[in-house]
């Protein structure tokens, strides 16, 4: 009689509902919405739709030859990049390093995950105040070696701005990791060490294999997410400045819609930065498919 | 029993996502939106009410909250009056105020116009005559629609010199009006021997003083082109139009507006290829580059009367006292002229913002009455002269009353400027309307940098310009 309650699917359906009507109310609806409107013409926030494009997928053409678009997608590629690089990249290093020490490793994890309980404005603030160019941190230093003063944020944009974004996610992937990690029973090591397997060799051959689901799950996290950023690049670099070169599909979207007043065509953009972020997941469980050990 | 209780947590948990979805509060809601929490249902004539508003606080049941919009935020010099006035104004009706103020840029400017389409516009906004309000004309009332009902709403300002719409009728009652000129800072030009500008301070003369600066290893001109292009744009297009032509938005590329806004255009490219802006001109923003200015590593500021304010306030001790030597090494000059139709003393200025009430609080018993006593306390001689001060021109009967022995050396010199202008001239970018505005602006920084000609940015500016 205990036990009915599990054979029964009835209240299960009943405690998932209230979640599905939230996803379908604010999810699914918007988003069917947001495609349609992608079709429409629609210029000037909170206006109704004056008809449909002609031809209709014209927003879509005209994604391909907006260059301030291409910019946006080349950057965003770059971010994806720099996003499996350097923030899982450098959470596995590492990880891997404060996996190994006896003392401080909860101090170390404090710190490294500190970074992501800071808001974006109040980073963005922080990088804007360390790569400005009159009287930025970084020009300070330079200027007390005697250097000329650089103007980071024109000469160097792209790369300031991926900076700060991977310095804030580094943490996030690194807490991740260090949880596998600790998932990774001592006696295997012990083995090895008796088989000779020390240093490199234990990472190698018994460290990263079996971490290898969880590094699987931190790629698709950050490649998805790379997709998504936008508000520490919009506080640091508003308008795609320096002259349009640091357009995200983040940024670029929400300007066409809420600073132009460009709709539909902000719908477009937001149609395809779901598309590519559906093919890229698709693209990564399929690279990186989980193994069984 | 395990089912009724499955069933009552599902029930409980669904009602708590939708509980921020109900338009009306609820007697357990916590929080309820104030503008509907603290009115009460009022039976009284409208009239009556704003006779009680008016000579003496509601009691706690006739309290309103209203919502309240401005652009006297962020370095709005009248920030801290506006701040004062509303303290004042809630002290002495027992009314509270819901302030959502924020500094006009284009962003704000897109919420507005948002706010308006969704139906969450606020009661009462201090905000844009020109173009900028064309689309929210309908939901907001004429002084005229009000007087029908409140006859002596507004009755201490000149129709003829308070700012119209684009529609030529009369919405908005005005506060302080505006000019836009050139500020300098005199540490910086005698650091670089050159002499202050005078009345008849022409375009060459600015092109050499601004060499001698760069030379002196100074920036002669503290200016953003990432987010503050308007001043440069505004002023290098006067310098090419004249007072009687310059409110006129060009049709064609060959027509006169468009060959003077090119015109202005490659004026402005001319001073970036010479140096003369910062060399992050393009990369920083505004307020990053204004510190050249106010800490005398830059000559020149291009901005608006509101900017004096925020000089003082630099010049003045943590105590607000005003450092009267640090204050004598800024001034204010003419910006100069080219010689064409525009005179060094042709000023743009006058007044293009002021007090709407929506019909949304109109039309609200509850409201009606402390809105319109609202903007009658925030636009009264007493609460204008304060803002205005002896900055800025008023649409006042009886002018502003500035106590002579307070004004600093930037007051005075502001003064002298505004009594010897020969023309004021309404900016023109109010006239043109958002989303062109907008993208012609996003796009300097191409022309500037070259990827774009002037005649293309006015080109594509002409394709996207629709008038209000």
């Amino acid at each position: 009689m205990e036990s009915m309650i599990y054979k029964k699917k009835g209240p299960l359906f009943l405690f998932l509902v209230p979640a599905f009507v939230f996803i379908i109310v604010y999810l699914f609806y918007p988003f069917i919405v947001n495609i349609i409107n992608s079709f429409s013409v629609i210029q000037g926030l909170g206006n109704l739709p004056a008809g449909v494009n002609a031809p209709w997928y014209q927003n879509y053409v005209r994604l391909f030859q907006d260059q301030k678009f291409k910019t946006a997608l080349v950057n965003t590629l770059w971010m994806l990049a720099g996003t499996v690089v350097f923030q899982v990249g450098l959470a596995l290093l590492l990880s891997l390093m404060v996996d190994n020490i006896r003392k401080g490793a909860q101090f170390y994890r404090t710190v490294y995950f500190f970074p992501i309980v800071i808001s974006a404005a109040a980073l963005g603030l922080l990088f804007n105040m360390m790569f400005m160019m009159q009287g930025g941190m970084i020009n300070q230093v330079l200027a007390g070696l005697g250097t000329k003063a650089v103007n980071w944020k024109e000469k160097f944009s792209i790369q300031t701005m991926l900076i700060p974004v991977m310095w804030q996610y580094v943490g996030f992937y690194f807490v991740i990791i260090v949880t596998g990690l600790n998932n990774i029973s001592e006696d295997i090591y012990e083995a090895a060490k008796i088989d000779g397997a020390d240093g490199i060799k234990r990472v190698r051959y018994i460290t990263l294999p079996l971490l290898f689901n969880v590094l699987c799950t931190c790629v698709t996290l950050s490649v998805t997410g790379a997709l998504k950023v936008f508000d520490l690049p919009w506080i640091m670099f508003p308008n795609g400045m320096p002259v349009d070169s640091t357009w995200l599909t983040g940024t670029y979207m929400y300007y066409s819609t809420f600073n132009l007043g460009d709709v539909d065509y902000g719908s477009a953009i937001a149609v395809f930065i779901v598309a590519l972020g559906v093919i890229i997941a698709r693209l990564a469980n399929t690279l990186l498919k989980e193994k069984d050990y | 029993m395990k089912k009724f209780l499955a069933g009552m947590l599902s029930l409980t948990f669904a009602l708590g996502l939708t509980a921020g979805c109900s338009s009306a509060p609820t007697a357990e809601s916590s929080s309820p939106p104030p503008a509907e929490s603290e009115q009460a249902t009022s039976d009284q004539p409208a009239e009556q009410s704003a006779e009680q508003s008016a000579d003496q606080p509601p009691d706690a049941a006739q309290a309103v909250t209203l919502n309240v919009f401005s652009t006297y935020a962020g370095s709005d010099g009248n920030a801290p009056n506006y701040q004062d006035a509303l303290a004042a104004w809630q002290q002495g009706t027992g009314n509270k105020i819901n302030d959502t103020s924020a500094t006009a840029d284009e962003t704000v400017k897109g919420r507005i116009r948002t706010d308006f389409s969704a139906g969450s516009e606020p009661d009462v906004l201090f905000y844009f005559t020109g173009a900028d309000a064309s689309s929210f004309l309908d939901k907001v009332l004429t002084v005229d629609e009000i007087r029908a009902q409140y006859p002596s709403y507004a009755t201490n300002m000149r129709e003829d010199t308070s700012p119209k719409a684009t529609d030529g009728k009369w919405y908005a009652v005005p506060v302080n009006g505006y000019w836009e000129n050139l500020f300098v800072n005199k540490k910086v030009l005698d650091a670089a021997g050159v002499s202050l500008p005078d009345a008849g301070y022409t375009w060459d003369q600015f092109l050499i003083d601004c060499q001698k600066i760069k030379d002196a290893g100074l920036t002669p001109i503290a200016a953003s082109f990432v987010d503050v292009p308007h001043y440069w744009w505004e002023l290098s297009i006067f310098n090419n139009t004249s007072p009687a032509t310059h409110n006129t938005i060009p049709q064609d590329i060959n027509d006169d507006a468009a060959k003077a806004w090119i015109a202005g255009m490659n004026d402005i490219k001319a001073v970036y290829d010479k140096g003369f802006f910062p060399e992050n001109a393009l990369s920083a923003k505004d307020e990053e580059l204004q510190e050249l200015f106010f800490t005398d590593q830059a000559a020149f500021l291009l901005d608006g009367s509101w900017r004096a304010n925020t000089i003082v306030t630099r010049a003045s001790d943590d105590d607000e006292k005003i450092d009267e030597a640090r204050l004598a090494e800024f001034t204010v000059v003419n910006f100069p002229d080219k010689g064409l139709g525009r005179k060094s003393t042709d000023v743009i200025g006058g007044m293009s913002s002021g007090w709407y009430i929506t019909r949304k609080a109109w039309d609200d018993p509850a409201k009606q009455a402390a809105v319109v006593d609202f903007v009658t306390f925030m636009s009264s001689d007493e609460q204008v002269s304060k803002f205005a001060g002896a900055n800025s021109a008023t649409a006042l009967q009886n002018g502003v009353t500035v106590d002579e022995a307070t004004l600093n050396s930037l007051n005075k010199e502001v003064i002298a400027i505004i009594n010897a202008a020969t023309a004021f001239t309404p900016a023109v970018q109010d006239a043109v309307s958002g989303d062109a505005r907008d993208a012609m602006f996003q796009a300097i920084p191409q022309m500037l940098t070259g990827s774009v000609t002037a005649d293309q940015l006015i080109g594509d500016f002409i394709a996207a310009f629709t008038p209000a």
